[in-house]
């Protein structure tokens, strides 16, 4: 009879260097009214196997450092207590589509690639003097962009991305989100350099609007709309390339 | 310190036969239905081109109860592909801003799907005031 009182959990394990492949490890946690996916994790380690290994920071849904796959769906492990989750084992795999370095632990260098190359800073319209006081913005204007810039890199869409999957150069929703944020921002002028970096079957032609990215991510940052809107204007820009003085 | 050895897990090959991809699945696969419908239209095109006689035939197709079968078929499909397609149509365009707020998502789908009724709807009751 397994103790009410304790959680089974499921952690796929993988030690380089030791493991040819990733297997699957049980551990029993003591469990508590409020316990999330990461602080049993927390427990394991602290008392169960101390090299059990998985990234964490604020431990509140704003770094976006804990995504992991929870009975099978990319979620952020702090925000997701174990007493939401249906009775019996949970399982808790890396994230999908990423490379395993350790345990929970995935590679980021390529997403951090992504990131880089578009450009993911204001290119200022006109540059301005700090005598000449700050850049204004209507509501409006805000509202442009403001939900993309919610995006805490956290990876899950990438996670539920088939097309990604697919191919791992696909540039992705988060990346894209980002895009959309600074392209979608009326003090930015950078969207030219942007578009060129997002032509191809690399960039925004990857997506086929399966439309789960959206579903997962934690912020409702809709990744899905950035991607989607910029297919639209990647072919503009297309097309209007020949007609565009240099 | 291990150097860095990732491992890489292969996507399985059937991830569009499970949830939650499955309903994508279907709305790519109803698309095929807008397809075979415009092919069923085209073929009467060709007969008409062909002469009366040929089109005689296209029209007993027509009222056979293998193509009335194909029909509802294709009817439910073509709908199902429309329904899904106006949840689609929100991510697809730039977000709209009114009064300094962005639309609900929801908001779009429903007007566009109104509209679409709608208008397919004038279009039948048209079609069918001329016939008579
Ligand atoms: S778009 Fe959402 S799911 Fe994707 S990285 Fe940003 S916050 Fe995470
Ligand atoms: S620990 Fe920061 S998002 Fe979960």
């Amino acid at each position: 009879m397994p103790d009410p009182a304790k959680r089974e959990l499921r952690i796929l394990r993988y030690q380089p260097g030791v493991d040819a492949a990733p297997a699957f490890g049980t551990f029993w946690v003591e469990n508590a009214e409020n316990l999330s996916v990461l602080e049993a994790l927390q427990s394991i380690k602290d008392t169960l196997d101390g090299s059990l290994a998985f990234r964490w920071s604020c431990r509140m849904a704003v770094c976006g450092s804990c995504g992991m796959m929870i009975n099978g769906a990319p979620k952020l492990a702090c925000s997701t207590l174990l007493r939401d989750l249906p009775p019996g084992p949970v399982t808790v795999e890396p994230l999908n589509n990423f490379p395993i370095e350790r345990d929970l632990v995935i590679s980021v260098g390529g997403f951090v690639k992504k990131i880089e190359s578009i450009y993911p800073y204001i290119i200022p319209k006109e540059p301005r003097t700090i005598a000449q006081g700050p850049y204004l913005q209507t509501p409006a204007q805000l509202a442009a962009y403001e939900s993309f810039s919610d995006c805490i890199n956290c990876m899950l869409c990438y996670a539920a991305c088939p097309q990604f999957g697919e191919n791992p150069d696909f540039i992705g929703p988060g990346a894209m989100a980002l895009l959309q944020r600074y392209n979608g921002d009326s003090r930015d002028a950078g969207r030219q350099k942007r578009l060129d970096a997002i032509h191809g079957e690399d960039g925004v032609w990857s997506c086929t609007a399966v439309g789960i990215c959206s579903e997962v991510c934690p912020k409702s940052v809709d990744p899905a709309n950035a991607v989607n809107q910029n297919k639209t204007n990647s072919a503009f820009d297309f097309f209007l390339r020949f007609l565009r003085k240099e | 310190m291990n150097e860095s050895r990732p491992y890489r897990r292969p996507q399985p090959g059937n991830w569009w036969a499970k949830p939650p991809y499955r309903a994508y699945t279907a709305r790519e696969l109803s698309g095929v239905a807008v397809a075979i419908y415009g092919g069923v239209l085209f073929a009467g095109l060709v007969s008409l081109a062909r002469g009366p006689e040929n089109w005689a035939g296209y029209v007993g197709f027509l009222k056979s109860p293998t193509s009335l079968a194909l029909h509802v078929l294709l009817l439910a499909a073509v709908v199902y592909h429309v329904i899904t397609w106006f949840q689609t149509l929100p991510k697809t365009m730039p977000k709209l801003i009114v009064n300094g707020e962005a639309v609900p998502a929801k908001k779009i789908t429903g007007l566009a799907t109104l509209l679409a009724g709608a208008t397919s709807l004038a279009l039948v009751l048209v079609v069918l005031g001329v016939t008579r």
